[in-house]
């Protein structure tokens, strides 16, 4: 048995234990409902008015900016991963690939994209 | 396997570079100092222009083959940098009164590296990758005068199509990618070559022909046109109809001559009806256009059809003939449209009725629309002519039907250009203020003209240079 096998126990134990928590409770809970059980649990409060209220495009930005250096560290994590065997010219061309992407932040900020008006 | 050489990439770098440097610079410099970034833009385009000369004859293949470097990438790369260069001479006074100047030539600086990369695209990745820095750049060009309704509609057509067309593009990619297992387009050559044309190829075929008929305005695909046209600034619609439609042109050779050898050949039927059916389309639509940005994007659409002629045999003679009309396409464009930008720039309107007496108010713009008119109405001694008959003369044996609708066209298509030289040099002018030219604006204008009656008088040595270009295209 290989190593790997160790894994895909896991991960099949794993599987089971979630998903099997999930069917059981299904299978057996009782079905009465009542307005106490259809109420928002621990999630907030009720809502008032309508919901289909229209968002600041602000957040939009916010998370855009957040994409990019969230996928940045996709990039990073290998990078320092292999950084003793990739050298100075790999380290060279992060700073390079961060620089690019500061400037995109130091654009937005400069460009207002952060301020909450 | 070899090392990767990053000085092979040396055009793309440095225009990146710039394109960087701009949008920083426009951070750190005040605002009333901000017109020297067109200037730093234009310079810093001819001097990678200079080394792009430079690089002339280095044919090679990078990341075995993904990239791929050769005269026939070079020949397109220095039309681009040659044609933004010229767009952002002849619009910084433009530039000036709509602001935001860091944005504007960089985006048009990052959609020419887009270009760049899509003419030595060598797989379907780095491909896409090209045409959707190109693509996104556009999108934010198009809708630049955020103010005004006509431009974000017009941004908001583009984003759709574009997106849409890149979808059906994508599709094509990848069924074609499913059918042979790489995504390298010479190899996918050699193999697609072993196989039988099964249904799901000729899916990918079409897709591809649909996808990147949007992007060249080919009619049935080029609903989206006149109205994108119209409404972006102007000098955002010359650099998206010959930028935007040289690079497609660019890759479909690409994709389909060297990557579907074999396979283009039972094809060449579609395209010699899609390129007679965008010719008719184009020219007659003209017509009645009464303004002068939407006549000029329905006779963008006729000149696609030329120059979708060349690629109907498939041949090295028909590659030039592409590459050759694409390049004086390049000054025709860059002469009306800078022409347009000036006029709405002084006037606030781009209707054809107020052109009137424009050879009294300014004799040079009048000339320059002249010249460029007649030039893509095919008339000789100018370049149009040279490019029409190089394009044309590659189907005289077996498309004689396609050539003589090409010839009436032209003939029809002469009405309508004449119509505005009759308006800017036989009506009175209802304002007979002289419009002064800027040196930029006078100097391009200047350049549209002369290189289009060079070429058509004295075409030898680009026509060499192209066949040099041409003839690399095989190479690999």
């Amino acid at each position: 048995m290989s190593d790997w096998a160790g894994v895909f126990i896991f991960l099949v134990v794993a599987l089971i234990f979630g998903a099997g928590g999930i069917v059981t409770s299904f299978l057996i809970h009782p079905r009465r409902q009542n307005p106490a059980k259809l109420e928002e649990y621990e999630c907030g409060l009720p809502t008032r008015g309508p919901t289909w209220v229209q968002f600041r495009t602000s957040y939009f930005l916010y998370a855009l900016l957040f994409v990019i250096f969230d996928v940045e560290t996709i990039y990073l994590y290998p990078w320092a991963v292999k950084f003793q065997s990739l050298g100075l010219f790999a380290f060279i061309e992060m700073i390079i690939f961060i620089f690019i992407l500061i400037v995109g932040l130091w654009y937005a900020w400069k460009e207002g994209a952060l301020e909450w008006k | 396997m070899m090392p990767f050489d990053p000085s092979a990439l040396t055009l793309e770098m440095l225009v990146a570079a710039l394109g960087l440097g701009v949008l920083i610079l426009g951070l750190i410099v005040p605002h009333g100092s901000r017109h020297g970034l067109g200037w730093l833009s234009f310079f810093g385009l001819l001097g990678i222009m200079g080394v792009a000369l430079s690089m002339w004859g280095d044919n090679r293949e990078l990341l075995s083959g993904m990239y791929l470097l050769d005269n026939y990438a070079l020949f397109w790369k220095i039309t681009f940098m040659l044609s933004a260069a010229l767009v952002i001479l002849g619009c910084m006074r433009y530039v000036d009164s709509m602001g935001g100047q860091a944005e504007y030539y960089s985006m048009i600086i990052f959609a020419t590296l887009g270009m760049m990369v899509m003419a030595s695209a060598g797989d379907f990745i780095t491909l896409y990758l090209g045409l959707e820095l190109m693509t996104i750049a556009f999108i934010i060009l198009v809708c630049f005068r955020k103010m005004e309704a006509k431009s974000v509609e017009a941004g908001m057509k583009y984003i759709l199509l574009a997106g849409m067309s890149s979808a059906v593009l994508l599709y094509g990619l990848s069924l074609l990618y499913g059918l042979t297992g790489s995504v390298i387009i010479l190899e996918v050559s050699r193999i697609i070559a072993l196989q039988p044309v099964t249904p799901a190829l000729v899916l990918a075929v079409v897709m591809l022909v649909a996808g990147l008929g949007f992007k060249i305005s080919a009619v049935p695909f080029h609903m989206w046109t006149p109205d994108v046209y119209e409404g972006a600034p102007t000098p955002v619609t010359s650099f998206l109809a010959m930028g935007s439609k040289a690079a497609s042109f660019a890759i479909l050779l690409r994709l389909f001559i060297a990557g579907l050898p074999g396979i283009w050949e039972n094809w060449t039927m579609v395209v010699a009806i899609l390129a007679a059916v965008t010719i008719i389309f184009g020219n007659l639509v003209a017509i009645p256009q009464t303004n002068v940005k939407r006549l000029l994007a329905y006779s963008s659409i006729a000149q696609a059809g030329y120059i979708l002629v060349g690629l109907v045999t498939a041949t090295e003679a028909g590659i030039k003939g592409v590459m050759f009309y694409a390049f004086l396409y390049v000054f025709a464009t860059v002469g009306a449209f800078t022409v347009a930008t000036y006029f709405y720039h002084v006037t606030g309107s781009d209707e054809l009725k107020d052109y009137a007496g424009l050879s009294q108010r300014s004799p040079l713009m009048a000339a320059v629309m002249l010249v460029a008119m007649l030039s893509m109405a095919g008339i000789p001694p100018l370049a149009g002519f040279v490019g029409k008959f190089y394009l044309f003369k590659t189907i005289v044996d077996g498309y004689l039907w396609l050539v003589f609708i090409g010839l009436i066209m032209s003939m029809v298509s002469v009405y309508y250009y004449l119509r505005v030289a009759l308006v800017m040099y036989r009506d009175e002018p209802a304002d007979p203020t002289p419009i002064k030219l800027p040196s930029p604006v006078a100097v391009t204008l200047i350049v549209a003209m002369v290189v289009t009656l060079v070429i058509g008088i004295y075409p030898g040595p680009l026509s060499e240079v192209v066949n040099e270009a041409a003839h690399t295209f095989f190479m690999h």
